[in-house]
């Protein structure tokens, strides 16, 4: 055991005199995790409110009150402008619509009753037509509110109703019988404002036309907490795989440069010497993980849900890279050859396996493709213990696979080396 | 100590070692002369079991398996590529090694010592390997297999690029530890050092050992006559009754100068002693490891 120590230690010696593999192996991942933390939490913060220019060219009390309401959403981030300097935002990007109040609109609460022309113009990117949709949406709901606020006034709606009877009595397009039957509607409704009592016509339309409780409910929570628990993995992954591949050629270079010999000569079996080398490379990923997830913890408040499970995961996927990177030292006999091929061969696991772009945002045949790559089920474990609440059973399936996985490697990697060896 | 018997190595369709056997008692220094891909190195690495023979068998101190820990406990091997760490001090390097070699406490800090001493590194311990010149690295390299007091020493070719200096530091190395009664190969390209250091020479070449025994009787019986070149005071006026004081074999007479062979050099030099020739000059030209060579192979070592 001292000697598997002595090993180990003595890679690990060597592994820190370079400034090269301290970068990779320690700085890099945790470089990795924050830069791309950052950017998933930038993109996870969801809507901050839709941007809209509102152009008020009828700047009628009805109007004003309706800007304002609109002002008032959490949905809607408004911006009063003119009209040419709101086009132009629209045009550029800087704001999904432009809407215009057309002058009139406050006549009648925004011009409901008004058959000929719109009073209200929506500018809108075609490419964001769904966002037009939602829009219209909250432009008629705050109509309608805005009405019901005018509506609690009792005398200013009389004043307003005795206005509409003088315009339809004066309107010369309007047949008598119609015009008779609005003005026997607009005296039935005098008569009731007049008549009722205060506490009846507040009881119905005190909150206003359109009255929807709104009702808080927990979601039951199944998915990270922070960006930085799903990027933390990634960059553990990042470290174990300058791990493997500082350790790959560490091996070769060992082969060509007679150490490995000198090793071999020694009153050690080839097995202990090897096994040296996967101890080293297993105790400097442990190290890699504890730094990584010792960062996130403390620095980020990264929550890991099961610490337990997240040690039998770390601990699996360690074994499973330290089986690749005996493999990826079988690639070629010099440190120039297994250098390329080690890193490009982890590469195209990263790329498939999550390292890169997460498991979550991949698309369907990407997923599907990952199942091959050992780095998606590091990535399923790790985050299975960190934020997708895996129970021990689940757990195994992921463990299972990277343990095999790492024993085939490794199990190639021995006989091959000691081939090459005799 | 040493028993080889019929080894026999091939790679693909190159037979490296063909037939090759020796004995070497404790407390001798055998040499492996030869060029490049005469099988030296071969050799050494089925001595050490890193190859396994096709053919033959080693005995080391009894013991037919040189892959057992307890045999190699007593083996030194010096590779012939610089088995260092060039990111490790010196003292790391042998620290290391030494550890591996199953020395702990103050009996690896003495030995460290020791090696460092013999290397002529002692300044230089807490240096990285990587500032280190090539006969450093050399010496060091050397050292690195001595940690252990083994009593097998395997060299291959330790000299290789080394300068004068460092060289010689080493031969001075190896001949304490043949004083101290350790058992040694030495594999080389150079008949200096075999002629040096060895009491007893294999030649090798293409995988087959031409000839064995000690270097004094490889010379006489491979090694050819030596020469005698001497330079006259005046020209001879008469070059045929000179002749007549000379031996025969091989005589010519060029102006001043005189050459002829001779198997008895002494001998010959009291002769010529005795002619009342008036030299200028004289050279005597023995023959060897280097004609040795020659002559059994038609080629010289290092072509």
């Amino acid at each position: 055991m001292g000697k598997l120590f002595a090993l180990a230690c003595k890679d690990f010696r060597i592994l820190i005199a370079d400034r090269g593999n301290l970068f990779w192996v320690f700085a890099f991942p945790a470089i990795f995790a924050l830069l791309f933390g950052a950017v998933y939490a930038g993109a996870g913060d969801g809507p901050s409110g839709m941007k809209v220019a509102v152009v008020d060219e009828d700047e009628s009390t009805f109007s004003q009150l309706y800007v304002g309401h609109l002002e008032g959403n959490e949905a809607l981030e408004i911006a009063r402008q003119d009209r040419e300097t709101a086009f132009e935002q629209v045009r550029k990007g800087s704001r999904a619509a432009a809407v215009v109040i057309k002058p009139g609109f406050g006549d009648g609460f925004g011009a409901i009753f008004d058959a000929n022309e719109p009073k209200l113009a929506i500018a809108l990117d075609p490419g964001r037509r769904m966002e037009g949709a939602y829009l219209q949406g909250l432009l008629a709901k705050a109509q309608f509110e805005v009405m019901g606020q005018q509506f609690q006034d009792r005398q200013w709606l009389r004043g307003q109703m005795n206005n509409w009877r003088s315009e339809i009595t004066e309107a010369s397009d309007l047949e008598p019988e119609d015009a008779n039957v609005f003005l026997r509607y607009f005296d039935a409704m005098d008569t009731f404002l007049a008549d009722v009592n205060e506490q009846t016509y507040e009881a119905g339309f005190g909150e206003g036309m359109l009255s929807v409780a709104t009702v808080d409910v927990q979601r039951e929570y199944d998915g990270p907490r922070t960006p930085f628990q799903i990027t933390f993995p990634q960059a553990i992954i990042f470290g174990i795989l300058s791990c493997a591949a500082t350790f790959a050629v560490s091996i070769v270079r060992e082969r060509t440069g007679g150490t490995f010999q000198r090793l071999c000569i020694g009153p050690i079996s080839q097995a202990h010497v090897l096994a040296g080398k996967g101890l080293a490379c297993a105790a400097t990923c442990l190290m890699v993980i504890a730094l990584l997830t010792s960062a996130g913890r403390l620095i980020f408040k990264v929550p890991v849900a099961s610490p337990a499970l997240f040690v039998l995961a770390a601990i699996c996927t360690v074994l499973c890279f330290v089986g690749l990177m005996m493999f990826i030292s079988t690639l070629g006999k010099t440190e120039q050859s297994v250098g390329g091929a080690g890193w490009a061969i982890l590469m195209i696991m990263a790329m498939f396996g999550g390292a890169m772009m997460p498991l979550v945002f991949m698309p369907s045949w990407m997923r599907s493709i990952s199942h091959f790559s050992p780095i998606r089920w590091g990535i399923v474990a790790m985050e299975g213990a960190i934020w997708r609440n895996y129970t021990f059973v689940e757990m195994l399936w992921p463990c299972t696979v990277l343990i095999v996985i790492g024993i085939v490697f490794f199990t190639f990697g021995v006989l091959t080396l000691r081939r090459a060896q005799l | 100590m040493i028993r080889v018997e019929s080894l026999r190595k091939r790679f693909g369709t190159i037979v490296a070692v063909d037939d090759v056997g020796f004995e070497v008692p404790r407390g001798q220094a055998f040499g492996l002369l030869g060029p490049n891909g005469a099988g030296k190195t071969t050799t050494i690495n089925i001595l050490c079991g890193l190859l396994r023979p096709d053919q033959g068998t080693v005995s080391l101190a009894g013991k037919t398996d040189p892959t057992r820990p307890d045999v190699r406990a007593s083996l030194g091997v010096v590779p012939q590529t610089l088995a260092l760490y060039d990111e490790l001090s010196a003292q790391g390097n042998l620290e290391f090694f030494g550890r591996i070699n199953g020395s702990t406490g103050a009996h690896l800090k003495n030995r460290v010592t020791a090696c460092l001493e013999i290397a002529g590194l002692v300044p230089r311990r807490k240096d990285k390997v990587a500032t280190f010149s090539g006969g450093m690295k050399r010496r060091l390299n050397l050292a690195c297999s001595l940690l252990h007091e083994p009593a097998i020493l395997l060299l291959d070719e330790p000299t290789v690029g080394v300068d004068p200096q460092s060289r010689n530091l080493i031969f001075d190395s190896i001949e304490t530890l043949k004083a101290e009664g350790r058992t040694i190969i030495y594999t080389t390209h150079y008949m200096e050092e075999a002629q040096r250091l060895c009491d007893r020479v294999a030649i090798m070449d293409q995988g087959r050992m031409l000839a064995l025994d000690t270097v004094e009787n490889l010379i006489a019986q491979h090694g050819g006559p030596s020469h005698i070149e001497a330079e006259l005071e005046d020209v001879p006026a008469d070059p045929a009754e000179l002749a007549k004081h000379l031996p025969e074999k091989g005589l010519h007479i060029d102006q001043r100068a005189v050459r002829f062979e001779t198997a008895e050099p002494m001998q010959s030099l009291a002769v010529l002693n005795r002619s009342g020739l008036r030299l200028r000059a004289l050279k005597v030209e023995t023959a060897n490891l280097e004609d040795v060579f020659l002559n059994l192979t038609g080629r010289r070592l290092r072509d």
